[in-house]
């Protein structure tokens, strides 16, 4: 299997860049541009963005000492009345404890052409509109006026940041084209970021060097005797590293089905304060290793702090380990005491909010609450246990050492040779069977001592869903007959996640409408409960109608309502990868009597087909047994992570899945 | 053996961790108390609710709510959320909340405080001032019960919360208790819907007015059920005298109401500069009748304008002013319907401002009962033979066409003489319609080739004409999936025609398939309906409560020529098939040119309208017959061997 995190890291390729590219210029917008009539390379884009710029750089105050500043520039196209959308902007606002971002020299206008003429319209106040979005964020939003197919925007703005630590991800890539982005980033000496960039478009990216000053007065302390104080103004050389980003004709970015989170794969670049060192001071370092961000959390108050507790849950976890030496019991019994006595709130967290003693109380808590808990508890009955930093499917995967790029925590445990992934928010959670949530992101176990180590939760082994039909044919073209499905490990655990807490009523129901059964009778559930166990339903079923009669001869696929009818993948391409987040395999064994005083004239054939790298197959085998036909089908697809490049085969496997499921018996009266 | 242990220690540590948490019990909230046919189908049971609305004055309005709802499942959860929302004119001066397990032992209390406070944002609005607190409960387990308090003071009174005792499906009734306290007797109005079928209890006096309610079992949604609200108990209220974000007003019927909202709201604000009424002068100075006129001012209006929502205070009900939309090209509805009124005047072509639910669930303005009503704002230009409809908020709908979102409906016409109740426009299902035909060459080699022609009018052309603002990726996607019962179809030719004038769309696309039909020895199996197969799959009721809405009607006809594979040929063709039935009808032939080219022909008509409860059966029986007569199959023979 591919390694997801390896295929998120983009090849940074050099383009050449155009030199007698269009200049752009805030106010200056030309008649040409507004009367474009479709985006050049993509004539099906409602709007694009023409030209964006972002100029990302310190600036040295005596009263503030450093500051972020980001200033942005967008001149927006409308090809017509479905882009408008694209004609407002949010921005938000961070702030805390006191301090906060403010927005300064917001300037916008809209252009359009009326009778030949450039008319423009300016953004004002009216326009712009300030909300508390929450605690730590303001939300300033403001939409353009007097816009007709054709107008152009353009809009800038600055905003001002006293947090100089964080600089925020660049996006590369939009909903809509971009014609020309231009991104520079320029960063004093004093402080050492490490960049990353994610996406599937090649990014140009030049480094060069610049020179900055610091100005600042200082009052001498000419001492008390002679009653005066002289100021004496001073100036600090330093250089500045500078990165730029010119790119032309970026594509619009398209969501894709089975992805898991899109956003790992759009184009964008990220900076990460590595150490802040100011001349005579010692260098301050910020994450700059897994292995410092290993140490770190385990030194954070409320990761490492509230690992350490163990008093709130002794008593009752000694009663519950008891006299039990045996560590797999022993993690067993920890892990379904914690999954029981919690509920997850939903909320999504690397560290903990109100704390694991507050959450164990109420039975309450964030992810960082539960499974912190439950890596205590399992620590303190002597397994080796270790924590694991997880991405969740809700968070893009941050590349380099940082605890921000985590949103989820999930318990690691060593047993002899086998390594069991542990998450206590799942009620219907298994050893190794993690929710969605967390399959399809990615994670990073790590120890006191610094080690980590990058886990791809992507299972080896494949979820199986088998289905065995026997059933009687008549001449009237009815089906009658008895089925079973079982269900095992992700396929097991979802089914209960999604149907577990359903009546048997609904159960009926559901199999009922989703194989149109015109009667279903006798129906069971088995294993529902058992978790760890598959899940198997027994029912028998009648069709009315289920064989179609032509001039006396009936016609039918030997999969009957059980065949795959049509191609999940519809796309003709695809720019980034698959992501099932588990392998599986579906078989389906049909036994079927054909009604009496017919024989069979045509029956599928066996055949088999595969995809390349052992990534998948199918298998079709048919025979006829005196008065009956029997089918046996097993699809495969063992790899979860399949590279974009293989999707034409994959699509195409799919389409041979369906085709050849299609394919019909003909019975006929002897 | 493992297990059996482990269940015993779990459910010893929790019993024991009880033990020690529970302090305060009541027993009353117990939910073995509850009555076992109020549990049945239900998510939540509501214990208890009650709701004072004291009429202070006509400026002033305090409602306590008390309200004990016991949750079930995870289903009914959101039948004990709490959130009130509140404005620079709502303010909250009680808000508390008490969980107790399903034994009625409490487990947490939360105070005003505890509640999160967010911008209550409603899914379309740039920016609007309404608030909304509320707390997240996370259950540790089923079922639990939620008490929960609350004081809330308004100064617009315009605007009364209606009773409505059961909240929704699934959800069944112990008791339920509104009272309307008016001391000062301040003349106010009421209507009740639905009092009788549920026996609502009632007492009237000119300071106080009672509703009771008790024992209603939990109701499960339907499909093609009329709309909720139509089915269970409603009180309105309504003040004659009344105030909005501090605007006064007097009304008891849509006449005067109608006539205050003119006033009040939107009086004055259409003032236009004189530059734009040259403009519009010149605009419609060809045209000759005030249709062609109104005609030129709706484009003018859908090219210079767009829809941006902004609610803040009185703005939440009147419009922005017409010279500010004229500056700015954009507002919401309100705005934009005015300002289109703004230019008609300029004209002289009277036009009016028209309040509407809108949605795809036709909703009446309660001609009975005048009050704050609707949702959004349409225009009506009353012509000599015929009402005009304009939707002034979307750049792209044809003239004097509003769709399904606001079609056949009670609104409330706002006129200068006061309001009016008129219905609006009713596409019947002969105006609705989709007309496909198509050319088909099969091959041998089991593949397809068609040129596809689909024409739609009528609110065929709402439903269909969308995916021309589509990008071309997504197009072809969309195409796929309407035909997603055909594999591996490649789209080739994409070719969109919008006739805005005729109210027509028409699509022109060129299809494959390498493998169509399906290959049997000698004998090929094709499906002559290739591209109007019905994929409805309606569900059974054994026990139908609610009678069968459709709400709207249509044709689709298709005629398809079809021509066979060289070399093959059919034995005998399927009789033609028709049903007829009162919900409409339908008919599939297929016909022979030649042995080697076949027309298929299928015709489908649905009528809407309300039909009683028992028909549904006989409905879904017949879409379910459509069904498997669309996929009649027919077999080509290579006659050459």
């Amino acid at each position: 299997m591919k390694n997801f995190n390896v295929l998120l890291l983009s090849l940074a390729l050099l383009l050449s860049v155009n030199n007698f590219a269009q200049e752009y210029k805030f106010g200056k917008v030309s008649k040409a541009e507004l009367l474009e009539i479709s985006y050049p390379t993509d004539s099906s884009a409602n709007a694009a963005i023409l030209y964006e710029s972002k100029n990302i750089y310190y600036d040295y105050n005596q009263s503030y000492g450093f500051r972020l500043i980001t200033e942005v520039y967008k001149r927006v196209k409308f090809y017509n009345q479905k882009g408008f959308e694209n004609a407002s902007e949010e921005i938000f606002l961070y702030k805390s404890s006191g301090t906060k971002e403010e927005i300064s020299s917001l300037k916008g206008i809209t252009y359009s052409l009326i009778d030949n003429k450039i008319v423009e319209t300016k953004l004002k106040k009216e326009g712009v509109f300030e909300d508390e979005y929450s605690e730590n964020r303001d939300q300033l939003k403001f939409t353009m006026p007097s816009l007709t197919e054709g107008s152009i925007v353009e809009f800038k703005y600055k905003i001002i940041s006293p947090f100089i630590y964080n600089i925020d991800k660049i996006y590369l890539q939009q909903k809509i084209p971009i014609k020309k982005l231009n991104v520079k980033i320029s960063m004093p000496e004093y402080f050492n970021f490490k960049k990353n960039m994610t996406g599937y478009l090649p990014i140009d990216l030049k480094q060069s060097r610049g020179n900055g000053k610091i100005a600042f007065n200082t009052k001498s302390g000419a001492g008390r005797h002679y009653g005066v104080n002289t100021v004496s103004r001073n100036e600090i050389d330093y250089t500045i590293d500078i990165n730029t980003i010119t790119a032309t004709n970026i594509p619009a970015f398209k969501v894709e089905p089975y992805c898991g989170n899109s956003d790992n794969y759009l184009s964008s670049i990220v900076y990460e304060l590595q150490f802040e060192r100011y001349p005579n001071r010692p260098i301050k370092h910020y994450s700059t290793t897994w292995e410092a961000v290993a140490k770190s959390v385990f030194k954070h108050p409320k990761f490492g702090g509230e690992l350490k507790k163990n008093s709130y849950f002794k008593e009752e976890v000694d009663q519950i380990i008891g006299k039990i030496s045996d560590p797999v019991r022993r993690t067993a019994l920890l892990y379904d005491f914690v999954k029981h006595k919690m509920t997850w709130n939903r909320k999504y967290a690397s560290i903990t909010r109100n704390g694991v003693k507050k959450a164990y109380n109420e039975g309450v808590g964030n992810s960082a609450e539960i499974n912190i808990m439950l890596i205590s508890i399992l620590d303190y009955a002597g397994l080796d246990v270790k924590p694991v930093l997880v991405s969740s499917i809700n968070k893009t995967i941050s590349l380099f050492p940082t605890l921000e790029g985590f949103d989820y925590v999930i318990a690691r445990v060593k047993l002899d040779k086998k390594i069991l992934y542990l998450d206590a928010t799942d009620k219907y959670g298994e050893p190794n069977v993690l929710p969605d949530r967390v399959i399809h992101g990615s994670g990073r176990v790590i120890a006191e001592n610094g080690t980590s180590q990058l886990v791809n939760f992507r299972p080896n082994k494949v979820s199986r869903i088998h289905h065995s039909v026997t059933c009687q044919l008549s001449e009237e073209g009815a089906i009658r007959g008895k089925q079973s499905t079982n269900r095992s490990f992700y396929l097991a655990h979802n089914f209960r996640a999604k149907h577990g807490s359903e009546k048997n009523e609904a159960h009926i129901k559901r199999v009922q409408k989703n194989y149109e059964f015109d009667d279903i009778n006798s129906y069971e559930l088995k294993g529902v409960k058992d978790i760890g166990k598959a899940v198997s339903e027994r029912f028998e079923f009648n069709i009315e109608e289920g064989i179609e009669v032509i001039d006396k001869e009936l016609f039918f696929s030997p999969l009957l309502f059980l065949r795959n009818g049509e191609n999940i993948f519809k796309s003709d391409e695809r720019e980034y990868p698959i992501d099932f987040g588990y392998g599986y395999s579906r078989s389906v064994m049909l036994n079927i009597k054909i009604p009496e005083g017919y024989e069979i004239v045509e029956a599928p054939k066996g055949s088999a087909f595969k995809l390349p790298e052992n990534m998948g197959n199918f298998v079709y085998r048919s025979s006829v047994i005196g008065d009956s036909i029997q089918i046996s089908v097993t699809e495969t697809l063992s790899t979860p992570f399949v590279p974009a490049n293989y999707y034409p085969v994959l699509k195409q496997f799919y389409n041979q899945i369906v085709e050849k499921e299609g394919e019909q018996v003909v019975l006929k009266k002897v | 053996m493992q297990n059996k242990t482990l269940r015993y220690l779990v459910v010893a540590t929790l019993l024991f961790f009880f033990k020690v948490t529970t302090a305060q019990e009541k027993p009353e909230l117990n939910i073995s108390r509850i009555d076992s046919t109020l549990i049945q189908n239900a998510n939540a049971v509501v214990r208890s609710e009650e709701v004072i609305t004291e009429i202070n004055s006509i400026n002033s309005i305090t409602t306590r709510t008390k309200r004990i709802v016991t949750v079930l499942n995870k289903d009914g959860k959101g039948y004990a959320d709490v959130y009130e929302s509140y404005s620079p004119s709502i303010k909250i001066k009680k808000l508390e909340a008490i969980v107790y397990d399903a034994s009625g032992n409490k487990i947490k209390t939360y105070k005003k405080k505890d509640f999160s406070d967010v911008s209550a944002y409603d899914g379309y609005s740039l920016m609007n001032d309404n608030r909304v607190k509320f707390f997240e409960y996370t259950p540790l387990r089923y079922p639990y019960t939620l008490v929960y308090e609350s004081e809330v003071e308004t100064t617009s009174t315009a605007f009364i919360a209606p009773w409505v005792p059961i909240f929704g499906y699934r959800l069944s009734v112990e008791k339920s208790n509104f009272k309307i306290l008016n001391p000062a007797s301040i003349s106010i109005r009421l209507k009740e819907t639905n009092f009788d079928e549920f026996s609502v209890e009632s007492t009237k006096s000119d300071q106080k007015v009672s509703y009771f309610i008790s024992n209603v079992s939990a109701k499960v949604k339907e499909v093609y059920s009329p709309s909720f609200y139509d089915l269970v108990p409603v009180a309105k209220v309504a003040l004659d005298e009344f105030s909005l974000e501090g605007v006064q007003g007097a009304a008891s019927d849509w006449k005067s109401l109608g006539k205050w909202q003119f006033d009040e709201l939107l009086s004055g604000r259409d003032q236009l500069s004189e530059e734009t009424i040259k403009k519009v002068n010149e605009l419609v100075s060809a045209a000759k009748t005030n249709k062609e006129k109104a005609k030129l001012i709706y484009q003018y209006v859908q090219n210079k304008t767009r829809y941006v929502s902004v609610q803040l205070g009185i703005g939440g009900w009147m419009p922005f002013l017409a010279s500010d939309v004229d500056r700015l090209g954009y507002g919401d509805c309100k705005a934009l319907t005015n300002y289109t009124k703004a230019l008609l005047d300029s004209q002289g072509i009277p036009s009016y401002y028209a309040v509407v639910y809108g949605g795809r669930n036709k909703r009446d303005i309660d001609a009975e009962f005048a009050s704050m009503q609707g949702n959004h704002v349409i225009l009506n230009i009353p012509e000599e033979n015929e009402d005009l409809w304009l939707e002034c908020t979307n750049q792209t709908m044809p003239f004097n066409f509003i769709g399904d979102f606001t079609d056949d409906r009670n609104v409330l016409v706002v006129t200068p003489d006061g309001g009016k109740i008129k219905k609006t426009k009713k596409y019947e299902p002969q105006e609705n319609v989709l007309r496909t035909t198509a050319t088909v060459k099969l091959k041998t080699d089991k593949s397809m080739v068609a040129g596809i022609k689909k024409v739609s009018e009528g609110l065929e052309y709402g439903w269909n004409s969308n995916i021309q603002f589509e990008t071309l990726k997504d197009q072809k996607l969309k195409y796929k999936e309407y035909w997603g019962y055909i594999n591996a179809l490649a789209i080739h030719e994409i070719n969109l025609k919008d006739n805005k004038d005729s109210i027509k769309f028409t699509e022109n696309i060129k299809v494959s398939s390498l493998s169509y039909a399906k290959k049997v020895g000698k004998r090929l199996l094709v499906t002559p309906n290739l591209f109007g197969c019905d994929q409805s799959n309606l569900p059974r009721y054994e026990n139908r409560k609610t009678s069968m809405v459709i709400s709207h009607g249509y044709i689709n006809t298709d005629e398809y020529i079809i021509n066979l594979p060289n070399g093959y040929t059919f034995k005998s063709l399927p009789e033609k098939k028709s049903i007829e039935t009162e919900f409409g009808s339908y008919t599939y032939e297929l016909e022979k040119i030649t042995d080697s080219q076949i027309k298929f022909k299928r015709f489908l008509k649905i009528i809407d309208g309300i039909f009683t409860k028992e028909k549904y059966e006989e409905y879904r029986k017949f879409r379910s017959d459509i069904k498997k007569i669309d996929k009649t199959r027919i077999v080509l023979i290579d006659h050459k061997n």
